[in-house]
């Protein structure tokens, strides 16, 4: 999970990386550092910022301001800008590092470009080496990738390649990367932080753990994951279609195909029903999210049950909804596998209403039925 | 070793008595996979799921002669279990835990790579050869013997595509869940030696999602190797959000990387289909499955 840049940033001072002064702004701005010129960046958790426009510079504190104002609130890259950094602009030659996990390798790969700036990730410019997840194998690797650049400033840039590999290994991140990169005689300072982190190491990392928890306005999705235990990521907030499913990839499918068809799906969601232990509560809390969205037409209930018991998931179902009055809609459930008779015949009993089918595209079919006759 | 695996390949189960372990040890067995032990920091229990029970992986296979591990063990605890079976001489170890830390992944990956064994996972329901044997928990009323080799990331979906396939009539000759984490074991490329030189393989249905770069590799090695056998792909997630991982650790979108677009673009290149939908996918490989048959 990509961190916003200022979290981004404190991650990288606590590694002894150098970043330009700034101030966080969520409303009225307040004193600026130095006299400008300074850069304006909004601060949400997505690539690609500065073409999409959320990142300016600026030479006065009215520009300053008037940046901020055209920001905040605005939505970027589908997230909603709470809050802008104002920082310094850094000056000197613009370089790029990044080390990320590889995959493939089961190893690091090292990035640095001689050339910063927004294209470089696409224009292949950037140089790799792979290497063994180890800081003394990618202090070599550097070596390596800058030993064309210019003496003065070489021994900085490996500084800030240790410290950026220590930083990775230690906090089991993904990527830890800087775009643009400022080296000067006077030093190396980071334009940008990119940091991406692993979720599922969350419980021994308490400082990725503090810097999540302290902005669940932004790191939404992931702090819903931390306290709940599983998966539920709103993708459209006038989204017509509330999703209770189960599996990622066949959430992600469905959700796909039911926007290729022009329906407006609300939410992402991997319910988990094994983990359920019969208890309604998990599904009770998803129709709550679901059921504060004033556009929804209609729940989707799709669940491929390899192991659970479809039976015993019914009833919970069933208990669900009478536990959620603001449930007004109508309820649609695909649900195959084990037990599926025995759950149709428990739902028919307790939801005469709901259509209750084995198969994906009847339930499909009605849904969109349902959201036509809504609109 | 997982196209020559059969019902008479001897597997453990690590983690024999939990819920996980105990459930699906029995269900495997019912399934006709010869295991024949488990392992368990429980002393006081000697058998379960019908089948005797070993304080280490090393004592297991000393005594049964397993080549094979399904470590039911929790995220957290998957990478010490995959040492162990290491240690003790497992040749193919199948991980189901979903949420392994990405760095013990890469711990676990330089491990296996290190002892030349195959590693399966994690965030997989596991692998079967149908027929035969299955190695996790990936439901039967998916399963049937035929000329599809499947791969796939995610377990919900690939059930979606198993079970509409079966449906039409059409089998599957092996089933890979290759798991939806970016740090993983076996990869689609790694598989497709795999179906190429599988006699019951005529056809490779892979079921892919946005992020990493997987698809794009496996396209590359599929117009090396010569696209031997038709691949039909389908990829989740063209919907998904930027940097927010959706459900899978894996199926994170990062700018152009990683996304749908890319995947697609490469894997047609190659010599692949891909299809928009479960549905387009399934009536393709019914026609032409049914017109080979005739």
């Amino acid at each position: 999970m990509l961190l916003i840049e200022v979290d981004g940033k404190a991650l990288f001072t606590e590694y002894g990386i150098q970043i330009p002064a700034g101030v966080v702004v969520t409303d009225a701005v307040p004193p600026l550092p130095g006299d400008g010129p300074w850069m304006v960046k909004a601060q949400v958790p997505a690539g690609g910022r500065g073409n999409a426009g959320g990142i300016l510079r600026c030479d006065t504190r009215p520009e300053v301001e008037g940046a901020v104002a055209g920001m905040l609130g605005r939505r970027l890259k589908g997230h909603s800008i709470d809050a802008c950094l104002v920082e310094t602009a850094a000056t000197g030659h613009e370089r790029y590092l990044a080390i990320m996990v590889d995959p493939g390798s089961y190893g690091l790969r090292v990035i640095y470009s001689a050339q910063g700036g927004v294209e470089v990730e696409q224009s292949g410019s950037a140089q790799g080496r792979l290497c063994a997840p180890h800081p003394g194998a990618v202090t070599e690797a550097l070596a390596d990738l800058i030993a064309g650049e210019p003496a003065e400033w070489r021994e900085q840039v490996a500084a800030i390649g240790k410290a950026m590999a220590k930083m990775l290994l230690d906090r089991e991140l993904a990527l830890a990367e800087i775009n643009p990169l400022f080296v000067s005689r006077s030093g190396c300072v980071a334009g940008d932080a990119k940091v991406v982190i692993d979720l599922n190491a969350i419980d021994r990392q308490p400082r990725i753990a503090s810097l999540i928890a302290a902005r669940p306005a932004i790191y939404v999705d992931a702090c819903r994951k931390i306290a709940e235990g599983f998966d539920y990521v709103e993708l459209d907030p006038n989204g017509e279609i509330g999703l209770i499913t189960t599996g990622a990839g066949l959430s992600m499918m469905l959700i796909d195909e039911m926007t290729a068809r022009g329906a407006r799906p609300l939410n992402f969601c991997d319910i988990r029903t094994g983990q359920m232990r019969g208890s309604p509560a998990r599904l009770i809390r998803v129709l709550e999210w679901i059921t504060s969205s004033g556009s929804l037409k209609a729940v989707l209930v799709n669940i491929f049950a390899g192991i659970t018991d479809l039976a015993e998931f019914a009833g919970l179902l069933a208990a669900a909804i009478q536990a959620s009055p603001a449930l007004n809609v109508p309820v649609v459930a695909r649900l195959v596998g084990r037990n599926a008779a025995e759950a149709q015949r428990i739902l028919s009993e307790t939801q005469p209403n709901m259509l209750v089918t084995q198969d994906l595209e009847e339930a499909l079919a009605r849904i969109d039925a349902i959201v036509r006759t809504a609109s | 070793m997982i196209g020559s695996l059969s019902r008479t390949t001897p597997v453990i189960v690590q983690g024999i008595t939990g819920r996980m372990g105990r459930t699906h040890a029995a269900l495997m067995r019912a399934y006709g996979t010869n295991i024949v032990g488990g392992t368990s920091a429980r002393t006081d229990l000697k058998e379960a799921a019908g089948v005797p029970v070993f304080p280490s992986c090393a004592e297991a296979v000393l005594e049964t002669g397993a080549v094979a591990s399904v470590a039911m063990a929790p995220p957290g605890e998957t990478r010490a279990a995959v040492m162990e079976a290491l240690t003790a001489g497992i040749k193919l170890i199948v991980t189901v835990a979903e949420g392994i830390p990405l760095h013990d992944a890469i711990k676990i990956g330089r491990a296996v790579r290190r002892a030349g064994a195959t590693w399966v996972g994690g965030s997989t329901p596991g692998l079967a050869i149908p027929g035969e044997c299955k190695l996790g928990f990936l439901p039967d009323v998916c399963l049937k013997p035929g000329p599809i080799g499947i791969m796939s990331k995610s377990g919900t979906l690939s059930y979606e595509v198993g079970y509409r396939l079966a449906r039409e009539g059409l089998g599957q000759s092996i089933w890979v869940g290759v798991g939806g984490d970016p740090v993983k074991g076996v990869r689609f490329a790694d598989m497709l030696p795999v179906f190429f030189n599988d006699p019951r393989t005529k056809g490779i249905v892979l079921v892919g999602e946005v992020g990493g770069a997987e698809e794009e590799e496996c396209a590359e090695a599929y117009a090396r190797m010569g696209t031997r056998k038709p691949l039909y792909a389908l990829i989740a997630g063209r919907e998904a959000k930027e940097g927010v991982s959706m459900g899978h650790a894996g199926a994170l979108v990062h700018g152009e990387f990683g996304t749908l677009e890319s995947k697609t673009r490469q894997l047609t290149q190659a010599g692949a289909k891909v299809f928009g939908s479960i549905e387009s996918l399934i009536e393709r490989c019914a026609r032409h499955y049914r017109f080979d048959k005739r």
